[in-house]
């Protein structure tokens, strides 16, 4: 019973150059599975295909075996010329015949040859063994949920609402804004903030698609893209939301220096965000400010770098010698940190403003004397050598962000990952703002420290990644790839001989498999979510006895392709 | 003539390549016409995950004298943590290979090493070398059979 026709594609001489043809055919013409080989010259140029196409529907076969250039070359165009002309995606496979043989094996093309047999026989038996997954479909629920109403937050919920989606607007707090209250104005352009802010709330107000849930707590999330449930309280009532996508812009903590620096213990020791809030209430007036940067980073506990620190620090020193031109002020640093095109400009602002940068080492920090106020900060200058002592009645500690108490609990619900100081993990970087579970972004402080104009610009591109999803409507779980392409297809579970051991559910790297307790038995089955699902087939190869099987590439046709290799 | 006999004068070597990594070494290869010996042939997989430790066996005992499996470097992976996975399942398939006397050396695990051209070039050739070294698998099973 013949099934399955062969196309040899020449690649005008590349491949036949080395693979000899005749020999490959006349070998091919033998086998009984074959219809017949057919030999054109180029499987890429759409005149050739249609005169194949029309030999193959004259034949009646309907599984066809592709021999041509690789899938990353031209093959993968090959495959979709074919399936446009209605052959079915099960019914074709690709074997790799020029940069897998021919193009390696050109001092050898006798070996070449018997190997493109070789490599045709194993194509052959996979595309015998090749079943499809079957496909569900999905409807993606037309709501965004964000979690945090910081400045990256109202950005994401607002240009969400712009579009016309109900976003679901969710604040530890009883009013929105963030960190963006407490502070009057940002780097590096010096603009205040409460009138941002404010247009910020006033546009929240007015939208009628963002749904603003103060005091809220989240109790749960389940579900997968597209289609999340969520349960949590408001102040005193309980909600329950299906949003298709979520945004966590859940922000950062500001560290306490407690025991460094003498701070508690001396009045006018205070962290930065401290003197925010004293700039807040009014104009601060001092005769000389000392700022100290890098309090609690880059050290042991916390090696990384809070990026927002030193910029912050010399916005408020230049606001202090404008406000008052006969104070003196000093940043006292390790390195100061102000990349990119504009802050290396705002530095130089605080050069020319007359702000002074006295460097010290790790392991010699400036000293702070006085019994009961501040007398003077003794610093040992590491780049002159000599130790100074800076008369002044204020100190400020630049202390950095670090990452919410709840992250860890967020993180559990959604099963995202964090990264070793605990903040929120993406994936890899050609997937930016995305996490581990698709439909699910990160944005703002929750990703790393960044500024408020930062996080807005995150905010908004996080807004747009989430609309890409639930504008779609409904949508096929083939399309649910991360990678290129159509996904390979769903792992498939056959009931009957599944024994609920549970190994393929521990594996699974996107949470797609729960075992399912069998009504009426103490026994279970495994159950595998076509949504979540990748591919990957890791539950494949734990599974101990093959009830788990990969329908393109099961586990029968890798023996049998083994069997044909040599 | 002895030694002679008992080496393994044409390798058979099966490759276990991750479309995402080992692949597209292979790939690269084909594309800047890097000339490899003849002794491997190479069975796209979706992941290094996908590779089952029966498989590797099974080949073994089909005639097959050494496997290699190609993985994203680990971190890398596109399906999240699938090929931290694969790598412990494989070690101790090494462990076991070890145990059961025939070597860790029939199984090649690599992970990130193969991406590209020359590098897969380079796995290839120092694996067809090694294997040459070592002694076939098939008389050594008879002679187990025959005791």
């Amino acid at each position: 019973m013949s099934e399955i026709t062969v196309l040899l594609c020449r690649c005008f001489g590349e491949i036949d150059q080395t693979i000899s043809f005749a020999t490959v055919r006349e070998k091919l013409d033998k086998d009984s599975n074959i219809s017949s080989s057919i030999c054109v010259d180029s499987l890429c140029i759409g005149r050739d295909i249609d005169a194949v196409i029309s030999q193959i529907r004259e034949s009646g076969v309907k599984k066809v075996l592709i021999g041509a250039c690789s899938g990353l070359a031209r093959g993968d165009q090959a495959v979709q010329n074919l399936m446009d002309r209605g052959i079915a995606r099960a019914d074709i496979h690709l074997v790799d015949l020029r940069e897998g043989c021919a193009w390696i094996h050109r001092d050898n093309p006798d070996g070449a040859s018997q190997k493109a047999l070789n490599l045709i026989d194993m194509g052959l038996v996979f595309l015998k063994n090749k079943d499809e997954s079957d496909d569900v479909s999905v409807t993606m629920n037309p709501d965004v949920m964000v979690i945090g109403a910081g400045p990256a937050g109202l950005a994401a919920a607002l240009s969400l609402g712009r579009f016309g989606i109900t976003v679901h607007l969710l604040e530890r707090s009883s009013t929105p804004g963030g960190m963006l209250k407490l502070i009057t104005r940002s780097y590096p352009k010096d603009d205040a903030t409460t009138p941002r802010l404010e247009q910020y709330l006033d546009q929240i107000e007015k939208s009628s698609f963002v749904r603003f849930y103060p005091r809220s707590k989240i109790s749960s999330i389940k579900g997968y893209m597209g289609n999340f449930k969520v349960r949590f309280s408001s102040g005193e009532e309980e909600q329950s939301i299906t949003p298709g996508a979520i945004i966590i812009a859940s922000g950062a903590m500001v560290f306490l220096p407690n025991g460094l620096f003498r701070y508690g213990e001396l009045g006018n020791v205070i962290s930065q965000m401290e003197l925010e809030t004293r700039f807040k209430k009014g104009n601060v007036t001092v005769k000389n400010a000392v700022f100290i940067q890098c309090v609690g980073a880059r050290c042991k506990d916390r090696p990384y770098c809070s990026t927002i620190c030193c910029p912050s620090s010399i916005k408020n020193a230049i606001r202090i010698r404008e406000d008052n031109p006969d104070t003196n002020v000093f940043i006292l640093h390790r390195d100061v940190m102000t990349p990119g095109n504009v802050l290396e400009g705002y530095y130089i602002k605080a050069l020319s403003r007359g702000v002074q940068f006295i460097r010290f080492a790790e392991d010699n920090p400036p000293v702070i004397k006085g019994e009961k106020i501040i007398e003077a900060v003794e610093v040992y200058d590491a780049i002159t050598g000599h130790t100074r002592t800076i008369e002044s009645d204020l100190v400020v500690l630049s202390t950095p962000l670090i990452p919410n108490h709840d992250n860890q609990h967020l993180a559990e619900m959604l099963d995202l990952q964090l990264d070793r100081y605990g903040f929120f993990r993406e994936i890899y970087p050609m997937h930016p703002l995305e996490t581990r579970m698709d439909g699910v972004f990160i944005c703002g402080s929750a990703r790393w420290p960044v500024s408020s104009g930062q996080a807005i610009t995150q905010g908004e591109a996080a807004a747009m990644k989430a609309a890409s999803v639930v504008l779609k409507g409904e949508v096929r779980a083939f399309t649910f790839s991360r990678v290129p392409g159509l996904k390979f297809g769903h792992a498939r579970v056959t009931p009957d001989s599944c024994t609920g051991c549970g190994n393929c559910m521990a594996v699974c790297p996107f949470d797609a498999i729960r075992l399912q307790r069998i009504d009426g038995k103490y026994a279970y089955v495994s159950r595998v979510n076509k949504m979540r699902c990748k591919a990957c087939g890791n539950c494949v190869s734990v599974c101990p006895n093959g009830t788990m099987q990969m329908p393109e590439h099961n586990y029968l046709s890798v023996c049998k392709m083994i069997e044909k290799a040599f | 003539m002895t030694v002679e006999k008992n080496k393994i004068r044409q390798p058979r070597i099966l490759v276990f390549a991750c479309k995402w990594c080992g692949l597209i070494g292979a790939d690269g290869a084909g594309r800047n016409r890097v000339s490899l010996p003849l002794n491997f042939r190479v069975i796209p997989v979706e992941c290094a995950a996908f590779v089952e430790p029966d498989a590797v066996i099974r080949a073994l005992a089909s005639g097959i004298d050494g496997v290699v499996v190609m993985g994203c470097h680990v971190g890398g992976c596109r399906f999240n943590d699938a090929n931290h996975h694969a790598i412990k399942r494989l070690e101790l398939l090494g462990d076991l290979f070890d145990t059961a006397g025939i070597g860790r050396d029939r199984l090649m695990v690599s992970f990130g090493t193969a991406h590209e051209d020359h590098q897969f070039a380079d796995v290839i050739r120092k694996y067809v070398d090694r294997i040459e070294q070592l002694e076939p698998l098939e008389p050594w099973v008879t002679s187990l059979v025959k005791k």
